[in-house]
């Protein structure tokens, strides 16, 4: 046998043959059958050496799996293709979900701001009003609660101050407007898998339109007359 | 030198359907499979067993393996979870007694002896492979024999090798090269002609 082929064998059993060498040498290899049977001394000397006890040297064991193999169909994979092919699949779906909640969180935010904040109701009516202090002011006042109040006021009975529902507890703090900070908070707090431009695009419009508000707030801080003759919380 | 290029050649080859690639695979990688199945059994014939079906296993799941882990770390993740399942089916499994098999059964017998690895026949041969490749080792001079043991025992790469004897990577190679030369003319004598025996080394 030539003695460069078996160096290069050897070398290659050890893991130290240039890349190009061994993809000619392994095509060998496995057509050999007497390469093959070098490589499998090779292998017992290895084993020797390392005194593997309890090891059979003889065992037969590949022999055993090459008829086993023999009886299957040979493998046809193309192992290049696989890592395209998974990251294909894999790069858009985290995409289509960050797109699915923005959608969900842009719809819910519209939504939620239609229902409160109709446009045909005053701006003063988007003053918060903790519910927890009118609960404590309701019971003798309930028909004079303004528009705000008499939402709130709505978890009582009558005058008994019992709890009309036992969903929402008595003193449960309610706001009957959320704040447009405290929307673009619940975004940012709510957008683990939305894309950043999404999320900034959001923010704008709650900043934009809560400058916006802010210029209303600042209308109703100073009390109307309806909301002084309506409300008479007492001070 | 890049880790692993070896095996990766013939694993690209066994993914392209060349059979004869996985054998070198299995004949590089039987012992140690065996070897470290040994850890979940202590009966070879068992582990044996175990690891031809690890080695069956990774043929099949092949397609699947791309490179992003050495092909010896996959072989004995494989391995390793082969065990682990055949010990515990086997833990469930009862313990069968037949009282009567060796005066009706000698067939069973038949197939135990010749799964079983103690028998004075596999016992003699394993021992005349360890005996003739420990006298050829001793016989080797010092610097192929340091060679080969720092590469074997020690696992070191040639580089390393180098540094250690203080000599250039080619001569490293070199000397590995002779010794395994000189060891395997011995030991061609035993499987080929010495007992008759052999007639594979897996």
């Amino acid at each position: 046998m030539n003695e460069e082929l078996d160096s290069q064998l050897s070398a290659m059993f050890d893991d130290e043959l240039p890349a190009a060498e061994c993809e000619l040498l392994a095509r060998r290899l496995s057509r050999d059958e007497q390469l093959k049977a070098r490589w499998g001394r090779y292998a017992v000397i290895g084993a020797t050496i390392r005194a593997e006890r309890g090891v059979r040297l003889n065992a037969g064991l590949a022999g055993r799996v090459s008829a086993a193999i023999s009886s299957e169909a040979p493998l046809a994979a193309e192992p290049a293709s696989q890592p395209k092919k998974r990251w294909d699949i894999g790069w858009w779906q985290p995409l289509a979900g960050v797109a699915a909640a923005a959608g969900v969180a842009a719809v819910s935010i519209i939504w939620m701001r239609s229902q409160v904040l109709p446009d045909a109701m005053p701006a003063v009516v988007q003053t918060v009003v903790p519910a927890i202090a009118i609960d404590n002011r309701t019971d003798h006042r309930t028909a004079n609660t303004p528009v705000a109040a008499t939402v709130a006021s709505a978890t009582t009975r009558g005058n008994t101050g019992e709890s009309d529902s036992y969903v929402v507890p008595k003193n449960a703090p309610r706001r009957l407007v959320v704040p447009s900070t405290e929307l673009a908070n619940y975004v940012v707090a709510h957008s683990e898998f939305s894309s950043p431009v999404t999320r900034r695009n959001l923010l704008s419009s709650f900043m934009a339109s809560e400058s916006g508000t802010a210029g209303m707030s600042a209308v109703s801080e100073e009390p109307t007359e309806d909301v002084q003759d309506d409300a008479k919380i007492p001070q | 030198m890049s880790a692993d290029v070896s095996d990766l050649s013939l694993v690209r080859r066994v993914q392209r359907g060349d059979k004869g690639a996985f054998d070198a695979l299995v004949l590089k990688y039987q012992h140690k499979l065996v070897k470290l199945v040994m850890r979940y059994v202590r009966n070879p014939a068992e582990a044996e067993d175990i690891a031809q079906e690890a080695f069956i296993k990774a043929y099949r799941a092949l397609p699947q393996f791309r490179g992003d882990s050495a092909f010896y770390t996959w072989l004995y993740r494989i391995a390793i979870n082969t065990a682990k399942n055949a010990v515990v089916s086997r833990d469930r499994s009862p313990i069968e007694y037949d009282l009567d098999r060796n005066n009706t059964d000698e067939s069973y017998d038949m197939q135990g002896r010749m799964k079983d690895p103690d028998t004075p026949e596999g016992l003699v041969l394993t021992d005349e492979i360890r005996t003739t490749v420990n006298s050829a080792i001793e016989a080797l001079p010092e610097d192929l024999r340091t060679a080969i043991v720092l590469r074997e025992l020690e696992g070191l790469s040639y580089e390393e090798i180098a540094a250690t004897m203080d000599c250039p990577v080619g001569t490293v190679r070199s000397r590995i090269f002779r010794a395994r030369e000189a060891i395997d003319r011995r030991l061609r004598e035993v499987f080929e002609g010495g007992l008759g025996r052999v007639e594979e080394l897996g």
